[in-house]
């Protein structure tokens, strides 16, 4: 028996200090229930992915909250957190719901909402995905801690920084085309590598924004699509989770993300599917270093080698796998527990054929979701027809 | 600040830092353990740990959080020492320009009133 996503939602990423969880993660399913057909009472469960909104806008209970708001208030609700993997995370419990039989139809969406507090107060919240007493109370950033891969990678295989602001330069250009981004702009590698630093070697334009916004994916099976006479177009063929050290001072290696390789692994088994398969990738580029370590994880690239991808420009739309068509988290944005399901959005409308950054004949796509420095990760398989 | 750590700290003070080392697999890891990481048995006992370790890797940090505010930029370095542990703490009387990967260090501490000690390194 298959999954299937019947429609997908998503609001615009960037800072809406107006807004709220509620009325973005509202916003997002409006269009997942118009866009699939799908009706709030045909929903058995609703799954939200949200990291922070219990420190930001002092609101837990997020589940049941955003399930009323999306009219479904009687389904089981409930909210899960992995840090910058909740979006994935959700997806892959609404996933294991419909594939187990105990569920037929779940909204699997994700939310945050970061910009109603001020920064310092949101980038201590969202250090939590770090061990707080070995690196936050030791002076370590966010930035800080892919700052220590970076230097670390660049090291083992002579990359440069050049190598890692490609992948800026590569992503804030998809982002131009995406309606969805908060960064429309192309910025040059010029630019980047004379941006303020804020964790050497790492600079400003290394990095992903704050940002706020709401993603939603409904996910069905096949007897419920087929009862409801739904458009079916993207199925999941496979996903994969796994985890690693918090710390990054009790990882077996700082130059490559091993619960991300385990992840793919997985994912690639249940979908039947090799890395030579994948057609477009979301990966998750919190930083530039990111990105290429997650091109060797998913097994796209050898080690060291995964700065081939923007340098040569293989992994540009039209290059031979292209990463991040959305613009990735550097130019999309990145409103944590929804970047997981936002990167399934943009890929449902790659296996469409109607994404802004269209490649052509895209029928299989992979996401890649992390938590933390790479704690939690999830990787989803999705086909088109 | 968790005690655990505290007592962690004070011990590094004391040049009496330890770690806990796992009778079964002999896995090296910090506190507080209850259980072996690496193989899962609970056989853990205390070592004295050396003081020096090698640079890991390195950053300089110039945006920072709310509790080292007007102390960038400061130089924060992972340090892996040959019992099998790495600590993760701040460069002291050298900066990011003066070390490098596979430099040796000696482990410190900083005790900060009503706050969670900051380990250090000094070039060594």
């Amino acid at each position: 028996m298959s999954t299937h996503i019947a429609g997908v939602g998503s609001t615009r990423y960037d800072a809406f200090p107006e807004s709220s969880s509620r009325e973005l993660f509202a916003e997002a399913a409006a269009e997942a229930f118009q866009d699939s057909g799908v009706a709030p009472a045909d929903l058995d469960a609703v799954y939200v992915g949200n990291f922070v909104a219990d420190l930001v806008e002092d609101q837990g209970h997020v589940g049941p909250l955003l399930a009323d708001h999306v009219g479904a208030r009687e389904a089981a609700s409930i909210s899960v957190e992995s840090a910058c993997a909740s979006g994935g995370a959700t997806f892959r419990q609404a996933v294991q719901a419909v594939e187990s039989g105990a569920a037929d139809a779940v909204l699997a969406g994700g939310v945050e909402q970061l910009s109603v507090a001020d920064a310092e107060h949101v980038t201590d919240a969202l250090a939590n995905a770090a061990d707080d007493v070995y690196e936050n109370e030791q002076g370590l950033t966010f930035p800080g801690i892919y700052a220590l891969l970076a230097r670390q990678y660049m090291h083992t295989y002579g990359a440069t920084r050049e190598d890692l602001a490609a992948v800026s330069v590569k992503n804030h250009e998809n982002a131009v085309e995406n309606p969805l981004a908060q960064f429309r702009k192309a910025v040059p590698m010029d630019e980047v590598l004379a941006s303020r630093p804020i964790a050497t070697p790492l600079r400003l334009y290394d990095a992903c924004p704050i940002s706020d916004g709401a993603s939603v994916a409904i996910v069905v099976g096949e007897a419920f699509a087929a009862d409801h006479d739904l458009d079916t177009s993207v199925t999941v063929l496979g996903t994969g989770q796994s985890s690693d050290a918090l710390a990054l001072q009790d990882r077996a290696a700082l130059d490559r993300l091993p619960a991300a390789e385990r992840a793919a692994e997985r994912a690639y088994a249940d979908a039947g599917v090799e890395p030579d398969g994948v057609d477009v990738a979301e990966v998750h580029d919190c930083f530039t270093i990111a990105e290429v370590l997650a091109l060797e994880a998913l097994g796209f690239y050898e080690r060291g080698e995964g700065t081939r991808g923007a340098v040569e420009g293989e992994t540009a739309v039209d290059g031979s796998l292209p990463v991040n068509t959305s613009g990735g988290l550097i130019g999309k944005g990145h409103p944590v527990g929804a970047t997981g399901v936002g990167q399934l959005v943009e890929l449902t409308k790659q296996l469409e054929g109607r994404h802004p950054n269209q490649v052509d004949g895209a029928e299989t796509a992979l996401a890649h979701n992390v938590g933390g420095s790479g704690a939690s990760t999830t990787v989803t398989v999705l086909g088109g027809v | 600040m968790p005690a655990w750590f505290d007592a962690f700290a004070e011990a590094v003070a004391a040049d009496e830092q330890w770690y806990l080392t796992c009778g079964a697999c002999g896995e090296g890891t910090l506190p507080p353990r209850t259980v072996c990481p690496d193989c899962g048995a609970t056989d853990l006992s205390r070592e004295p740990l050396d003081d020096r370790g090698t640079v890991v890797s390195f950053t300089e940090i110039s945006v920072t959080v709310p509790k080292f505010h007007g102390e960038t930029p400061y130089t924060v370095a992972l340090v892996a020492f040959d019992a099998g542990v790495t600590l993760t703490g701040q460069l002291r009387d050298a900066t990011a320009e003066d070390v490098a990967i596979g430099d040796r260090v000696a482990l410190g501490v900083e005790r900060r009133e009503g706050e969670t000690p900051v380990l250090t390194f000094r070039p060594a």
